[in-house]
């Protein structure tokens, strides 16, 4: 078992996947639970995750599979990382679950859409549809993830879908035991913990795929690992005061604009 | 047109992401392919770390300065 490649997967679903359980939780809360389309977006993803983990690791010479499998996780490393640390800085709203909730089921409430024993096919292709987008991205990070971390790719990938695997269970677990917004998951740090690792695996391997040799081999990924973090933080203090003074300066601003009216109104 | 937008928005989603680490990679690939830059090829590991946390830093900069 490839426990970097696990580990990875892991967390990136369990994220992707509470946001996904919520869509599902309003079909099976508004309409039924026979109507839930998630098992089969599991297994198209599945089929994903199959057809192209087996088609990278046979066809592309490793060289190339580096170089591109590097650049696509620097891609969504620094994705993710942006959207966690612009959260953790208070620029972004953070993630909430039970507001997307009662949004969907008010949209599927609107629709006129009923509780009834049926299946409805509006459940299916919504349900369907909420997993299939949010695993899509894990299908991806499962695939690149597991060819980067392993010399033998065949098994990093089989341990990243092992670890996504897991994430989906746990998750439908947990929701299937308190059948609510899964809103106490902490959502901006697993997103900052798989950004700062897919940022720190796309540059290590990317570097390898041009042609870098890193100091000390694969140590290094810790050195970058530590490098991220650190800015990461820095940056959140960063943004975190400027964010402070923006709002001091439109506060001051506005109390300017307020003294300035009330000196023109004639006494 | 527009699966090329949504295969865009999926995978990053954010021009200055997008052109900064395709940029970063055809500097180093010219660096590590034509001899007059080959004294560069020792420090193209520290190019590339270099050029992600400035890629990192610019964009959100622009999220921080911009008007709304």
């Amino acid at each position: 078992m490839q426990w970097t490649a696990l580990t990875g997967a892991f967390l990136a679903s369990a994220v992707e996947f509470v946001e996904a359980f919520t869509i599902v939780l309003v079909v099976g809360v508004t309409i039924n639970w026979r109507s839930v389309g998630a098992f089969a977006a599991a297994a198209t993803l599945a089929i994903i995750v199959a057809t192209f983990g087996v088609a990278l690791v046979q066809l592309v010479p490793l060289d190339i599979l580096r170089l591109i499998v590097g650049v696509l996780l620097i891609l969504f490393g620094l994705k993710w990382l942006k959207k966690a640390i612009l959260r953790y800085s208070g620029l972004k709203a953070l993630h909430d679950e039970e507001a997307i909730f009662e949004e969907t089921m008010a949209e599927v409430r609107a629709r006129g859409e009923a509780t009834t024993s049926r299946i409805e096919p509006f459940g299916v292709a919504l349900s369907y549809k909420a997993v299939l987008l949010e695993g899509l991205e894990v299908a991806f990070i499962v695939i690149t993830f597991g060819t980067s971390v392993a010399s033998n790719k065949a098994l990093g990938i089989g341990s990243a879908a092992v670890g996504a695997a897991i994430a989906g269970l746990l998750v439908i677990l947990i929701g299937a035991l308190v059948r609510t917004p899964l809103k106490q998951i902490p959502e901006n740090t697993l997103k900052f913990i798989v950004g700062i690792m897919l940022t720190a695996f796309g540059t290590f391997w990317g570097g390898e795929g041009l042609g870098v040799t890193w100091p000390s081999s694969d140590a290094f990924l810790l050195v970058l690992v530590v490098l991220y973090l650190l800015v990461s933080f820095i940056l959140v203090i960063w943004l975190k005061q400027t964010k402070q003074q923006r709002v001091i300066g439109v506060a001051k601003s506005y109390k300017e604009q307020n003294t300035q009216k009330q000196q023109e109104i004639p006494s | 047109m527009n699966i090329m937008k949504a295969i865009y928005n999926f995978i990053v989603g954010d021009i200055i992401i997008l052109v900064g680490v395709l940029l970063t990679v055809v500097i180093l690939v010219l660096i590590n392919n034509l001899s007059v830059l080959a004294p560069l090829r020792i420090v193209s590991g520290g190019i590339l770390i270099v050029a992600v946390l400035a890629i990192l830093i610019a964009t959100l900069s622009r999220e921080a300065f911009s008007k709304h």
